[in-house]
């Protein structure tokens, strides 16, 4: 695995999904897209990314099910979840992490600065 | 108190006065027949009483007979004490007849031979008492000799002297045949007794000349007819009537024993008491009667009230027979009734508020979520301008988004200060008469040309109808509609428009074939902050105030709104009528009316045939010369052949662009003349500009009026 891990980024808005690609892009990062979780299960089968970045509410499949089927066909790839809900408003982020079984979760919306700490924190996978 | 003892008083209050009178009568009859029974025995005794006086006189008439013999006036003793004899045996009652001088002197005894001891006259009272009145005299009885008698005088008067008594003696069993005579019941006695008050004769028997007793005595001596209670002696309590004779001063009495007397009486007051305790008991029965049936309903009541008041089920008892209970039970039914209506309203404005709080949680984290994703996109863009190369792609694409973004921000941002403003009534409306059917046109054209329509079917049937409103608020009102069938309907299904007069209304209805609208929902729809249950996905995106919109900006125009589906998967059909207005003068002016320029030259490229058919009968219909092409090639193609007075080209052509087209003309000879008009959906500045860059005379957006046009035409050379 080279130095800069591959991530999926899976955001329902175009826009979300091109200037995320883009921001990570800068920061070196080789960086896939899907519109929602079905597309991400099939992008990730043919091009497996180390790190997935996933928003939570998306149509077709929720974000929920989305991670789950990430968790039990793909166990090493770390998740980043980030959501505009007012689910983890106020909130300390860690706990609702290992509550739903993800690594992070960052609100929108976030500094993309606040991003890449995020995954330099990550454990390797 | 309990109603049960007061009932029973009330009846046994209402009985107790003919109880009284009851008590009263009875009292009178026990006395009337008392006193008839009184008045009856002495009758009785009185009858007795004559019967013996009867018996005497017949001894006397007897005695007389014997008295009035010659031989007493001749002296002839012996001839008179044989005639004697005979009369005795004729007499069986007789013991002896005697004969007396008046001086006392006995003369004979038929019991004795004549001339043998005679015995004294005996009883000197009587004899003297013969002597002294010259009446015959009946004595007491005399128990000196044995068998006791009673003596029977008659004064012999000769010469006007009274010279000899004759007197029989008599037993006093003589008498008992008189006394069972009178039949008296066996329980009675009946007695006579003699001025010595001694028993002469008895029934039940007494040996004659017992003393009677002494409260008959006493009685006898207060008063010598009358009546007493006491003993006899045989020791029964008895009532006994009495009579004296004044013939023989003897006195009859019968006793009645008081049970017999009081036996009438008993039954009496026993048949009174009888009915007086069997009305008493009818009163306590009535009264325990009446109650149960006023005290049940009312205990019944008090309990479904009491219930009530807890506020549990009510079960109102079964109504009653009596007016006042039934109405009380009608009463505390309407009560319930009341009261469960107003416990389900609470009921059900409690659940509304809850829905209304739900709705309002669930739209601020909808408005949280759609307000800071394009949040999130911008800050993520605004990294990129701020690392990448100006002139690099990725800071392209990133002003793309940030220019994308911020006016998604700005329309989000405006729905909310819009439903705000009409929330609180604060939204003007300026009206003006127009074509709704236009305005619609209008959308759709622009939406078309947009291309936010090319995911579906969309379908516009209208016919003109004029409303007086805002334009631009009923824009708005038509646009969320779309926007919302658009949301709502999956791509490549259809979304009908139409739009025309219904009776004196101007209706307006968009029907889709979207995911429909759960029974219940068609209401709620256009309250604030509800959707479907899409919830909070993004994909149908909005805040949920455009129904909301729609619904208080119609009704600020007097109209209505109103969502109908057949259920979830049979798409919704939302109708908005307005009032409808007679278009104003110069509006309804048929535009063929108006002066007609002289005949052109027209040719038309557009390639949708239905505006392409449209434009092409107004204008023939006008007297215009009229072509068409289908696409800017052979447009130009036929300008070549015949330059035309005026060419109204569509912009949105499928090959050559209607800019294009517009040059090329120009750039042909004669090409300057030709008066351009672009038809287009765009009708931003921008593209009027555009337009008029590439050679355009005018601007033309989609629909486009007929009156809009001849005005156009009109104005080019």
């Amino acid at each position: 695995m080279s130095d800069s891990p591959r991530l999926l980024v899976v955001d329902d808005d175009a826009d979300m999904r091109l200037t995320l690609k883009l921001s990570l892009e800068l920061a070196g990062y080789a960086v896939e897209v899907a519109a929602n979780g079905r597309e991400a299960l099939e992008v990730q089968r043919m091009r497996p990314a180390n790190v997935l970045i996933t928003d939570i509410f998306m149509p077709d499949a929720d974000g929920f099910e989305a991670i789950d089927s990430f968790r039990r066909e793909f166990p090493r790839t770390r998740i980043v979840v980030v959501s505009g809900g007012a689910q983890f408003t106020k909130r300390d982020y860690l706990p609702d992490a290992a509550l739903i079984g993800v690594d992070a979760t960052l609100q929108k919306p976030f500094e993309i600065e606040a991003l890449l700490e995020t995954l330099k924190a990550l454990p390797a996978a | 108190m309990r109603l049960h003892p007061q009932l029973s008083l009330l009846v046994a209050g209402a009985v107790a006065p003919v109880l009284v009178l009851a008590v009263a009568a009875g009292a009178l009859l026990v006395r009337h027949e008392r006193q008839t029974m009184q008045s009856e025995a002495i009758g009785r005794t009185r009858s007795a009483m004559s019967a013996v006086d009867a018996e005497i006189r017949g001894h006397f008439t007897s005695l007389q007979a014997l008295a009035a013999s010659r031989n007493l006036e001749t002296g002839n003793l012996a001839g008179f004490y044989d005639e004697a004899q005979r009369v005795i045996r004729s007499q069986p009652d007789w013991l002896a007849v005697r004969l007396a001088l008046a001086t006392e002197k006995q003369l004979f005894d038929t019991r004795v031979p004549l001339g043998g001891d005679v015995p004294p006259v005996g009883d000197v009272t009587s004899f003297r008492h013969a002597v002294a009145t010259r009446q015959p005299v009946v004595s007491n009885v005399d128990t000196d000799g044995a068998p006791p008698v009673v003596r029977m005088r008659v004064p012999v008067v000769l010469d006007g002297v009274v010279r000899y008594v004759v007197t029989v003696q008599a037993t006093p069993d003589r008498f008992s045949g008189v006394l069972r005579a009178q039949r008296v019941p066996e329980s009675w006695v009946i007695a006579l007794v003699d001025g010595n008050r001694r028993f002469i004769s008895r029934i039940p028997p007494l040996p004659p000349g017992q003393k009677i007793s002494e409260t008959f005595r006493a009685a006898i001596d207060h008063a010598p007819n009358g009546w007493f209670a006491g003993e006899t002696l045989e020791g029964t309590l008895a009532y006994t009537p009495y009579v004296t004779s004044e013939l023989s001063g003897w006195v009859m009495g019968i006793a009645i024993p008081a049970v017999t007397v009081d036996a009438a009486a008993n039954r009496t007051v026993i048949g009174m008491g009888a009915g007086v305790a069997a009305a008493l008991a009818l009163a306590l029965l009535l009264g325990w009667y009446m109650a149960r049936r006023i005290a049940a309903p009312v205990a019944h009541l008090a309990a479904a009230t009491a219930a009530m008041g807890q506020g549990k089920d009510v079960r109102v008892p079964d109504p009653s027979r009596i007016d006042e209970i039934a109405r009380l039970h009608d009463a505390l039914r309407t009560a319930a009734a009341a009261v469960r209506e107003r416990s389900d309203l609470q009921e059900r404005e409690k659940a509304a508020l809850q829905a209304a709080d739900r709705a309002k949680d669930e739209f601020l984290a909808m408005l949280s979520h759609e307000l800071r994703n394009p949040l999130a996109a911008l800050t993520a863009a605004a990294h990129v301008v701020k690392l990448a190369q100006p002139a690099s792609e990725a800071a392209v694409k990133a002003r793309g988004v940030i220019e994308r973004q911020t006016k998604h921000m700005a329309r989000l941002i405006g729905d909310l200060l819009d439903i705000s403003r009409v929330a609180m009534g604060k939204a003007a409306i300026e009206r003006e008469r127009f074509n709704l059917a236009k305005v619609v046109a209008d959308v759709i054209n622009v939406w078309r040309a947009s291309g936010r329509l090319e995911r579906h079917f969309v379908s516009l049937g209208a016919s003109a109808v004029w409303v007086d409103a805002d334009r631009a608020r009923i824009e708005q009102v038509f646009s969320n509609l779309l926007d919302n069938a658009l949301k709502f309907t999956p791509p490549g299904k259809r979304v009908n428009v139409s739009v025309g007069p219904e009776g004196d209304q101007a209706m307006l209805r968009v029907s889709d074939e979207g995911e429909g609208l759960a029974p219940g929902m068609t209401e709620r729809m256009f309250d604030l902050f509800v959707q479907g249950a899409r919830g909070l996905d993004r994909s149908a995106g909005g805040l949920g105030v455009g129904l909301e919109l729609v619904k208080r900006l119609t009704e600020m125009h007097g109209g209505r709104v109103s969502a109908a589906s057949a259920g979830i998967g049979q798409g919704a059909t939302f109708t908005v009528t307005l009032p409808s207005v007679l278009p104003s003068a110069e509006q309804a002016a048929p535009f063929d009316s108006a002066p007609r320029g002289a005949a052109r030259q027209v040719l038309i490229v557009e390639d949708n045939d239905d505006t392409r058919a449209m434009l092409h009968a107004t204008l023939a219909f006008s007297g215009h010369d009229v072509r068409e092409a289908r696409d800017g090639t052979s447009g130009l193609a036929l300008a070549a052949e015949r330059a035309p007075d005026i060419a109204l080209i569509d912009i949105g052509l499928p090959d050559l662009d209607g800019y294009e087209v517009a040059r090329r003309l120009r750039a042909t000879p004669g090409g300057r003349k030709i008066g351009l008009v672009a038809i287009t959906g765009y009708g931003q500045p921008e593209d009027q500009k555009r337009a008029f860059e590439a050679g355009f005379d005018a601007h033309l957006t989609k629909p486009v009026a007929p009156e809009r046009l001849k005005q156009v035409m009109a104005g080019l050379r």
